[in-house]
């Protein structure tokens, strides 16, 4: 299919953007338009004008920003992977965006604009809400921070404002002992996942001192299983508690691929796979 | 400059220049390089899954029915027509070789994604070979013959 009609702006810089954004409830930002188009396209989304920010400069920056790896929204999925910053720092991102779509898409789609899609089923929301990272919004009233866990609010409903956009995203640097393992499991290597699992671990496999588990694809947002971790660090892995516990904790919402019963049995494995591939 | 439902733009394909052409806004660049004559450039899904429409933007690969008409201003495309060099010969005739262009369909994407495999010029195994091309649907399902075609161009090259 064909996208609808629309507006095209092209911000030659941020302010022109969040004016033209403040102007119009319905504009829509396009960065890199890996998720935006297919919407577009399939007609699941019609805004009255995409604001394109691809050409604004100086906003795919990746550096250390003090006891933070600061990665700017226009950073490429491709920057992002070959970048020895990251590599160095966080070298479980590059693990996680080798299941992002693919070459040619990660080519082209932008940290920041996978961070404001917040599609429950992408990787980086959880991991932003894994991580504890920081988003960082810009609007008229200039910048402010906002923390992962409180900028996704429901089905790709996020804490910002209309007149605000994505500018980077603060990742806290892991301390000495931390790690961030993932495993998903999906239908096709690149598809979305059915269930997802990124867990922030301090600890090594046999003795796990602190345990959060943030699960993607399972609800309506990063669905993050406190009970079921706390759980898991006192009495192990067993299935049927975890289970259970899993059920309490998250509301699961079947899709065309997986229904709520099987995103639970597979939440419940992944997290036995995902502890698996700690070091002892 | 003002929202509009037409942009003026300028930009190279294949070292041809279109200067200030008039490109509706909602018309991704794929549907806009077909109109233009370069019918190379496959369309399958229209939703990034296919690979079939795979171009080269400024040295990289992307999706060209992802990409808007509207946003290559100023940019450097290269499609399947634009495969005159000599390492692209070489792939050309080691698909030949291969039998890896069977209906034809995906080979403008196969051949784009391969481009890129050789660019990076990493030895890869054929499982890796798998995984890069893994955007790319061949619905004859003559992957066999691609990974053979490209593990030989790998060879060749490095």
């Amino acid at each position: 299919m064909k996208a609808a009609d629309f507006l095209y702006h092209e911000a030659v810089n941020l302010q022109d953007a969040i004016k033209i954004k403040s102007q119009d409830d319905e504009a829509v930002i396009l960065a890199g338009g890996q998720s935006l188009l297919p919407a577009l396209n399939m007609r699941l989304s019609s805004p009255t004008c995409l604001i394109d920010i691809s050409k604004i400069s100086g906003l795919n920056e990746i550096k250390i920003d003090g006891q933070t790896l600061f990665i700017g929204a226009l950073a490429t999925h491709s920057d992002v992977m070959n970048n020895k910053i990251v590599k160095d720092n966080m070298p479980c991102m590059i693990d996680i965006f080798k299941m992002v779509a693919h070459p040619a898409i990660r080519n082209k789609g932008t940290h920041g604009g996978s961070i404001a899609y917040g599609d429950p089923a992408a990787e980086l929301p959880a991991l932003a809400v894994a991580t504890n990272a920081e988003i960082i919004v810009s609007g008229q009233n200039g910048e402010r921070s906002i923390n992962a866990k409180e900028f996704y609010l429901g089905l790709f409903e996020t804490a910002i404002n209309q007149d605000e956009i994505v500018v980077g995203i603060k990742y806290p640097l892991l301390k000495q002992g931390q790690k961030i393992v993932f495993d998903e499991v999906c239908r096709r290597h690149g598809d979305y996942a059915m269930a997802g699992l990124i867990a922030n671990v301090v600890g090594s496999k046999n003795d796990i001192k602190v345990l959060k588990l943030v699960f993607f694809a399972t609800g309506d947002k990063p669905d993050i299983a406190d009970k079921t971790a706390r759980l898991c660090l006192e009495n192990g892995y067993d299935y049927d508690k975890l289970k259970n516990s899993l059920s309490t904790e998250i509301d699961f919402a079947g899709d065309l691929n997986s229904s709520s019963e099987m995103k639970l049995h597979l939440a419940t494995v992944l997290i036995k796979k995902v502890l698996s591939k700690l070091e002892n | 400059m003002a929202a509009n439902n037409s942009v003026n733009i300028s930009f190279t394909v294949n070292g041809e220049r279109f200067n200030n052409v008039n490109v509706p806004t909602r018309q991704h660049l794929a549907d806009y390089l077909r109109s233009q004559g370069f019918t190379g450039t496959h369309l399958g899904c229209e939703q990034g899954a296919c690979g079939a429409c795979t171009i080269e933007m400024d040295g990289k690969a992307v999706r060209s029915c992802l990409v808007l008409a509207s946003q290559v201003n100023g940019t450097n495309l290269k499609t399947v027509e634009g495969f005159d060099d000599e390492m692209m010969e070489k792939v050309k005739q080691n698909f030949l070789k291969h039998n890896a262009f069977q209906c034809g369909f995906c080979s403008p994407g196969m051949l784009m994604t391969t481009k890129e495999i050789l660019l990076n010029k990493k030895k890869l195994t054929r499982d890796e070979i798998r995984s890069e091309i893994s955007g790319n649907y061949c619905r004859c399902t003559g992957y066999q013959s691609i990974v053979d075609a490209i593990e030989e161009c790998i060879n060749e090259i490095n």
